[in-house]
């Protein structure tokens, strides 16, 4: 899963030469095997390496206060989203559906690392939802839909179908 | 910019350490541990640290991580392995050590429940052979760490026993002025019964790596 993950992050990110990985652990966490250092364990220090490798450090945010926000939800991510139950599943939902109740992205206005990975942690909570309860999740179910219509960030990951016209306003009617 | 705390909670011991040792201006609000502060989240969650944008970190490392950066020390990759490090794999196994000893009266289990952080954390600082967990200064690695683990090695002396390099490193950030002020700040010299209330409104740990009956192996 974060192997298949990392690996969309580098297509994403235009790198040309493809890492190698291995994974550590009974929780398969991702090791970078680095030709210039150390190996780097874990998905969120590997993620923002690879980011820095690209050269797009505004992925990690473009303010102090935005770079925290963006730490925060890739620990949100590793620690809240993975091995979930089914009762915080709920709790997760409900917390984010609040937060992204007057932004854009995870970061305010501004697309970042976050919306990548919680994205990709979110994805197979989201597949399994009830259409019912993706409209109680409608701010959720908004970002969910912007990121994985966002260019070259879907990848792996089969599209959900969310009920537009429930969501925006149908230009149909 | 407002930080907001409460007692007996080693997470605000984190963030109130990094805010003496970054010396970083900001008024410190003291609130009890059921309080909510952070609009958004249905469980209280502190600490909380209000930006001056409006928006509210509510994770401890993050706030640690600003504070850091404020004062002009950015965030290196070794630093963000071993913050990834502490929630992912050390914050799991200390909640389930807290549990067993505070709200069970099993503290003889802490120490085995440790063992494995404990050891990972000894064999990276022998091997390092710097004077703090990344080279000669002071880092949010430090902070973060030695916070998470205060109220345990605290009591703890047979743990550190076995982790010489552990306990040496232990000891030089305690001895900070500012570390050892905010450890008084939020326990209150009370040790882990300290700890008491705010473990009991925490989640029960998970032990689906180590179920109660079979010794974890690693």
């Amino acid at each position: 899963m974060a192997l298949r993950e990392l690996s969309s992050l580098e297509k994403y990110l235009g790198l040309k030469k493809p890492n190698k990985y291995s994974t550590q652990g009974d929780k398969k966490v991702p090791v970078l095997q680095n030709n210039t250092g150390p190996p780097l364990v874990g998905l969120v220090t590997v993620a923002c390496h690879l980011v820095k490798e690209a050269k797009r450090p505004e992925l990690l945010g473009d303010s102090a206060e935005s770079r925290a926000v963006v730490q925060q939800w890739l620990e949100y991510r590793v620690t809240k989203l993975n091995n979930c139950t089914k009762d915080d599943i709920k709790t997760i939902l409900k917390d984010l559906n609040m937060y992204l109740q007057d932004k854009v992205y995870l970061a305010e206005n501004q697309f970042t690392l976050a919306d990548i990975l919680m994205y990709y942690g979110i994805q197979p909570l989201i597949v399994d939802l009830a259409i019912q309860e993706k409209e109680q999740y409608v701010n959720v179910t908004r970002w969910f839909d912007h990121i994985q219509h966002y260019p070259g960030i879907r990848r792996h990951l089969s599209p959900v179908v969310v009920l537009r016209n429930r969501i925006y306003t149908s230009r149909h009617h | 910019m407002e930080l907001i705390v409460s007692e007996g909670n080693p997470q605000c011991l984190k963030v109130l350490a990094a805010l003496g040792l970054t010396g970083v201006q900001c008024p410190v609000q003291h609130v009890h541990h059921e309080e909510t502060v952070v609009p958004f989240l249905s469980r209280p969650a502190l600490p909380a640290l209000l930006l001056p944008n409006g928006q509210h970190l509510f994770s401890a490392n993050a706030i640690c991580q600003y504070l850091f950066e404020v004062n002009g020390q950015d965030s290196s990759d070794l630093c963000r392995q071993w913050l990834e490090w502490e929630a992912t794999t050390l914050q799991p196994a200390l909640l389930q050590a807290l549990h067993k000893a505070v709200l069970q009266g099993k503290g003889s289990e802490m120490s085995q429940i440790l063992q494995g952080p404990l050891n990972y954390l000894d064999r990276s600082l022998s091997k390092g052979n710097t004077t703090y967990i990344i080279g000669e200064a002071v880092s949010v690695a430090d902070v973060v760490l030695w916070a998470a683990l205060y109220p345990v090695l605290s009591e703890l002396s047979v743990a550190l026993d076995e982790h010489k390099s552990v306990k040496s490193w232990f000891d030089r950030i305690a001895a900070i002025q500012s570390c050892k002020s905010a450890a008084q700040k939020v326990m209150q010299g009370k040790g882990l019964q300290g700890m008491k209330s705010y473990l009991q409104r925490q989640p029960a740990p998970q032990s689906s790596q180590c179920s109660d009956t079979q010794p974890c192996n690693n």
